[in-house]
């Protein structure tokens, strides 16, 4: 890189470490003027938390930041706003009783004797969405209106400001294809007024469609930044997914019996947008295969999981569990009917975290005969279970069973869970994410667990994020892209996996159900 | 006619409590920051006026320039409240304690407070402390005869400072809430603290002027409910910091329909007081202690209104939890 | 390797906390004490601290009222551990105390009949804030005080129009107060059961504190014991992994709030059966709902612990009175105002304190964190050994809102769930 080029915003070396992990390693990111760029990686990549660091929410222990080449310090997002950095937030950060029209004057009101002068930023806001084509309704509440108008008031919040540098955190993953393409060429008409932008996302055709460069995370690290105009998808999907740590589990071949799980056109509404979030998704589950959701974040399989489970209501769609109805029983009927879940989210689901370690254990079946006499706990069978359970599946604590579950490691108490739901014996184990946060031990472990439940003939269905574990795991991928499936294989390269991930490449249905 | 009159003075004089008490909450909600020591900030509020107002009263100067005593006796009030609501911010917003059960030690505190005061000051077992009678304001301050007639009744018979400050403090509140960039911040605070915040809006500190509003404006509402009650002092104010509370939610946490839920609620507590000598209301034969049965009419009004209202309540989104500039 | 069990620790960090709160409450209303009048002070302060144990008679007053306020107590204990504020106490033990008297005076009925009866009638009174969070997502407090004030009302109101329930159809000449038990039902005052001649002939003591006992030992054994405490303490930690067990929160709040105003009723007619007190047509809602909410937080809602901390309650609340003529017994309430502060952010002060405690304990046994075992077969040896401590690190940056929430995260949630 030659000293003669405009950079607007350099990233220079930048380290940010959270408590045991480093987010963030010796990254270094140069924004050019009037430049899209790319910011492109896996879930926890680290693209958040940098840039959380440039606009002032997280301050970086190493590197430094430089505008228009002087050094600055961003302590905080006023800092960032009088540097002229913007930032379209990814769960929008809008007042809902408010106007629009509040929402974008928020901090930067005029006064005029003490009162407010709304008259000249409703010009000026009217001016820059004529300006831009971004169609906004000043007087409408936020809360009537639609998530498409919401992302644009967050951006004319960033232009009313005045910033000259836009970052845009996920700005596509709530939008339709037809607001997708709108904000495209907003983000083209930003560019040709000379501002900068910052777009981070995974989707591989959006960053072909509207970028300029594109710089790529991978696991906290830089790995590079090329020019759209010189790569390929391929190029971008390698740099993002990485070939360097593959693990291979020695795996038989697997014996296929009944169907387990039948899922018949699912739809499950969104908690975040108008949108459903599941859109009549179909699919098999069969004894002694695991079958694997692959996916980015955010593409439907919470509310998929949560629709199966009974967390949520389905809006349509059928569920079978070894051929009974299930679509509207409920979790412990679910639960009584041989469906065991790890959850996604250990400690808002997973576990009751101020319970010891004994009740985490029982908390799917403290109800049995078993553990209970007339509504009264049995409480030296749950110690015995408990015992079994912890010795059978090396669940490690301070004090055993009766260890608060709070204060336990995450690998033992995923662990824990995992011995709850196994032990279940169940026909078929829904596993989200289940080796999230932890470390390479752990992991290799919770995969060992879920080849044998395979092994003894169990349905196992695998929801992840990542692609190490899904090639690894999985006996047939099941590519979930915006609620749908779209694609369906039992074998398949990295790069083709991520395209279809990306949803730069589909199969229709017919197609993947051959 | 002079009973309308009589009933109007009254269901004016104690709505002013009502109303300003209900507004200090509005500012607190709309923080984000449940204000539910109202009723232990009136307390204390009006324990420092009534020694304000005992002192000017032994000190002759009462008698002298009553009005002048009587808006320092105000504003000791109100700033005895904010000190006291001060104790709930630092635990609400610093700590990020329960704002409940804080809420709940300031309501314990007062009234003890106030009868050790009052113990202390006036001697043993007198509980009660009286307030002086010139405090009224009369038609002589206007240059008018004293007289007995309707509009004499209506406006004279129970006449303090409080009604007009009231009415100013009315309009002030409507203004700041809806027309001052401070009443813009204030509401972001309590709606999403997080929105705020991001857009450089100190959260804590939005809070902070919440919660000391609340406590200027219940402290004022405390001398205001000793007034019209008009038997002294007595380290109680009957519950009408709860009250307000009922009235701010009635209110729908919004000024002018709060000034309307004052009225309402206040009215029902002087047809309680009254329902003998009204004419027009129904007489249920043979039932004794009917005022009981008015005094409890607001309260099952509000949770009627409360199921109705709950889907889609107006309650401040972010009220009662703890605002952390860490988590996003 | 860590020889002291935590669980014991934590036991003493609540107690240790309670000591602190007391602690404080003492010494800060004997500063109040000395600065209002430094001539009495001392024997202001001495009255209070040690009245209670002066003479049988006092003692037998301590343990009289210490039964209603036990129950109180294990009533806002009980809902606590659901994750309800229950702040209507008072208006359900007002409605307990009002059945019990009516079953008393006006039905004639023996004594244990009056205390079903307002164990019934707080219960009823219960149900209100808890159907009206489950059904209509109210807040429970606001429920609960708009409740205490109906309850108050419709108690004078009815008391009003039962002539046969006031004093003044009994020979005596008020009627603002309900009849003297003695004289209109001896058999509905609870028994002393020879308690009385071993506290001196004392006025004020049966065996109420006996039955408010066993009512702490039943609580702590629907808590501790059996499936349905399980699931309301599951509730009350975190509704959304209770749901995700399969259990249906919102009938377990309402359960809880009934379970709690019925203790809370109980404690209204142990209080008003004892034929000491009448019932006096009030103006204001009654104190000793109110005073429970200080003897649960004390107790950390430990229905144990409750029996401890209602007595230490009644006990200097026995020693404020006789502080006057010097101080006013509402002295003794400025002590509990403090405690309650205290208690507001106590549990977060103790989450500090524990979290500090663990990362000593952690560091101390190595390697791998807070391991008892070193069970090394497998193939998960990597798992556990070294990394865990680690992995707990990554974990929490996974997610920071659940760092920030720390140990009140249940509490959290619950806020959450109210403003939606």
């Amino acid at each position: 890189m030659t000293v003669a080029e405009d950079f607007v915003i350099e990233m220079l070396h930048i380290t940010k470490v959270f408590p045991g992990i480093k987010a963030n390693d010796d990254i270094t990111l140069q924004l050019k003027r009037g430049e899209i760029h790319a910011l492109l990686g896996e879930n926890g990549a680290g693209k958040s938390t940098l840039m959380s660091v440039l606009f002032g929410l997280y301050q970086a222990e190493q590197g430094t930041i430089k505008k228009d080449g002087k050094e600055v310090q961003i302590k905080d997002p006023n800092d960032a706003n009088r540097l002229g950095i913007g930032m379209v937030h990814q769960h929008f950060k809008l007042v809902e009783c408010f106007s629009v029209l509040d929402n974008i004057i928020l901090g930067v009101e005029d006064t005029k004797h003490g009162f407010l002068q709304k008259d000249e930023a409703r010009k000026k806001v009217m001016a820059l969405s004529e300006k831009y084509g971004l169609r906004v309704e000043p007087d409408a509440l936020v809360s009537d209106i639609s998530v498409g108008m919401q992302q644009r008031v967050e951006i004319l919040k960033m232009l009313y400001r005045d910033n000259e540098i836009l970052i845009f955190d996920e700005p596509t993953a709530v939008l339709t294809p037809q607001e997708i393409k709108e904000l495209m060429e907003i983000m083209r008409g930003f560019k040709a007024e000379g501002k900068s932008i910052l777009f981070i996302t995974h989707k591989l055709s959006e960053i072909m469609a509207v970028a300029d460069r594109c710089s790529v995370l991978r696991k906290g690290k830089y790995i590079g930044t090329v020019d759209i105009a010189d790569t390929t998808r391929e190029e971008l999907s390698r740099m993002m997914v990485g070939r360097d740590v593959e693990f291979e589990i020695d795996k038989k071949s697997k014996n296929v019996g009944d169907v387990i799980l039948s899922v018949k056109d699912m739809v499950v509404a969104s908690k975040a947008h108008n949108n459903n979030a599941v859109k009549g998704v179909s699919f098999d589950v069969h004894a002694g295969e695991i079958v694997c959701i692959a996916g980015i974040e955010g593409n439907g399989q919470t509310e998929l999981v949560y629709g199966l489970t009974g967390l949520e209501p389905l809006k349509s769609g059928t569920i079978e569990l070894c051929g009974r109805d299930i679509t509207h029983a409920t979790i412990r009927e679910r639960s009584k009917a041989g469906m065991s879940h790890i959850p996604e989210d250990r400690h808002k689901h997973g576990l009751v975290l101020d319970y010891t370690l004994e009740q985490n254990l029982v908390l799917q079946r403290y109800w049995e005969p078993r553990f209970q006499n007339h509504g009264i706990i049995k409480s030296a069978e749950v110690r015995t279970y408990a015992e079994g359970l912890i010795e059978k599946f090396d669940v490690r604590s301070g004090q055993g069973p009766v260890t608060t579950a709070r204060s336990m490691s995450g690998g033992n108490q995923q662990k824990a869970i995992i011995a709850r739901e196994i032990d279940k014996d169940p026909q078929l184990l829904i596993a989200v994410q289940p080796t999230r946060g932890l470390d390479v031990g752990a992991i290799e472990y919770i995969h060992n667990q879920l080849i044998e439940e395979r092994d003894k003939g169990r349905a196992v269905l695998l929801i992840s994020l990542e692609l190490d574990e899904v090639r690894s795991l999985s006996d047939r991928i099941l590519v979930i892209y915006e609620g749908e499936i779209v694609g369906d294989f039992d074998s398949v390269a990295m790069e083709e996996l991520g395209l279809y991930m990306a949803g730069a490449k589909r199969k229709d249905r017919k197609e993947a159900a051959s | 006619m002079s009973i309308l009159a009589n009933i109007i003075s009254l269901t004016i004089v104690f709505a002013v409590p009502l109303m300003l008490v209900a507004l200090g909450g509005m500012y607190s909600e709309h923080s984000g920051v449940i204000n539910l020591a109202l009723e232990g900030i009136m307390v204390i509020g009006a324990l420092c006026a009534c020694f304000t107002l005992q002192a000017f009263d032994t000190s002759g100067f009462g008698k002298v320039h009553p009005q002048i005593a009587m808006l320092v006796a105000i504003i000791v009030a109100a700033v005895t409240g904010m000190v006291f609501s001060l104790l709930l911010a630092f635990a609400a917003i610093n700590l990020k304690a329960d704002q409940t059960i804080g809420g709940t030690a300031l309501n314990t505190f007062a009234p003890a407070f106030a009868v050790v005061m009052t113990w202390a000051i006036q001697g043993q077992g007198l509980t009660t402390i009286q307030i002086p009678s010139w405090i009224r304001i009369t038609q002589e301050n206007f240059g008018l005869e004293p007289g007995k007639g309707f509009w004499d009744m209506l406006i004279f018979k129970y006449f303090y400072l409080t009604t007009p400050i009231a009415i100013v403090l009315f309009f002030a509140a409507w203004i700041l809430m809806y027309k001052t960039k401070f009443g813009l911040r204030l509401r972001a605070c309590g709606e999403h603290p997080q929105a705020a915040d991001s857009v450089g809006i100190n959260v804590y500190r939005m809070r902070y002027a919440g919660v000391l509003i609340s406590g200027f404006l219940a402290g004022i509402g405390g001398i205001a409910y000793t007034i019209a009650v008009g038997s002294g002092f007595n380290s109680s104010v009957g519950g009408y910091g709860f009250l307000a509370l009922a009235v701010m939610i009635f209110g729908n946490w919004k000024p002018v329909q709060i000034l309307g839920s004052a009225v309402f609620f206040a009215l029902f507590k002087v047809i309680a007081a009254y329902n003998s000598s009204i004419p027009f209301l129904p007489k249920f034969e043979g039932m004794k202690d009917q005022s009981s049965l008015y005094q409890m009419l607001p309260y099952i009004v509000t949770m009627i209104v409360l199921i109705f209202t709950s889907k889609h309540s107006q309650a401040p989104k972010a009220e009662g939890i703890p605002y952390d500039k860490g988590s996003r | 390797m860590n020889k002291k069990p935590l669980a014991e620790n934590q036991m003493l960090l609540t107690i240790l906390a309670s000591v602190i709160s007391i602690a404080a409450g003492l010494i800060f209303g004997s500063v109040l004490l000395m600065i209002l009048n430094p001539a009495k002070a001392g024997i202001g302060i001495s009255a209070m601290l040690t009245t209670g144990f002066s003479s049988m008679d006092q003692f037998g007053k301590v343990l009289y009222q210490s039964a209603p306020l036990m129950l109180c107590g294990l009533s806002v204990g009980f809902a606590f551990k659901t994750g309800m504020f229950n702040i209507g106490a008072t208006g359900q033990y007002t409605i307990g105390a009002f059945l019990a008297l009516v079953g008393a005076i006006a039905f004639q009925l023996p004594w244990w009949a009056c205390l079903l009866l307002s164990l019934i009638g707080g219960a009823v009174w219960g149900i209100f804030p808890g159907l009206f969070k489950a059904l209509f997502n109210v807040n429970e407090v606001i429920t609960s005080i708009m409740f205490n004030w109906i309850g108050m009302f419709l108690v004078n109101l009815l008391l009003a129009n039962m002539p046969i329930m006031l004093a003044s159809a009994w020979g005596a000449s008020n009627s603002d107060r309900t009849a003297n038990l003695a004289q209109a039902n001896p058999g509905a005052v609870i028994p002393k059961g020879g308690l009385d001649a071993l506290f001196g002939n004392s006025s004020w003591i049966n065996i109420s504190v006996f039955i408010a006992i066993i009512f702490a030992v039943i609580c702590w054994f629907i808590l501790e014991k059996t499936t349905f405490g399980y699931e309301l303490k599951a509730c009350g930690y975190n509704k959304e992994s209770a749901r995700y067990a399969g259990i249906n929160a919102n009938r377990n709040i309402v359960s809880s709030m009934i379970i709690a105003g019925a203790l809370s009723g109980l404690g209204g007619g142990l209080y008003y059966l004892a034929g000491t007190i009448q019932y006096v047509l009030e103006k204001k809602t009654l104190a000793m709902g109110f005073n429970g909410i200080p003897v649960a937080l004390l107790a950390n809602s430990n229905p144990i612990g409750t029996i401890f901390s209602s007595l230490f309650i009644s006990y200097i609340q026995v020693g404020g009175s006789a502080m006057q003529p010097n101080f006013s017994s509402e002295s003794t309430d400025i002590i509990i105002a403090v405690i309650i502060y205290l208690a507001a952010f106590a549990l977060l002060m103790k989450g500090v304190i524990q979290r500090f405690l663990e990362s000593k304990i952690a560091r101390k046994s190595d390697p791998g964190a807070g391991e008892t075992k070193n069970d090394t077969s497998g193939d998960a040896t990597n798992a556990a050994s070294g990394a865990a401590a680690e992995d707990a690190a990554a974990d929490e940056a996974d997610d920071p809102e659940d760092v920030a929430a720390g140990p009140e995260s249940g509490a959290a949630e619950d806020a959450g769930e109210v403003e939606k």
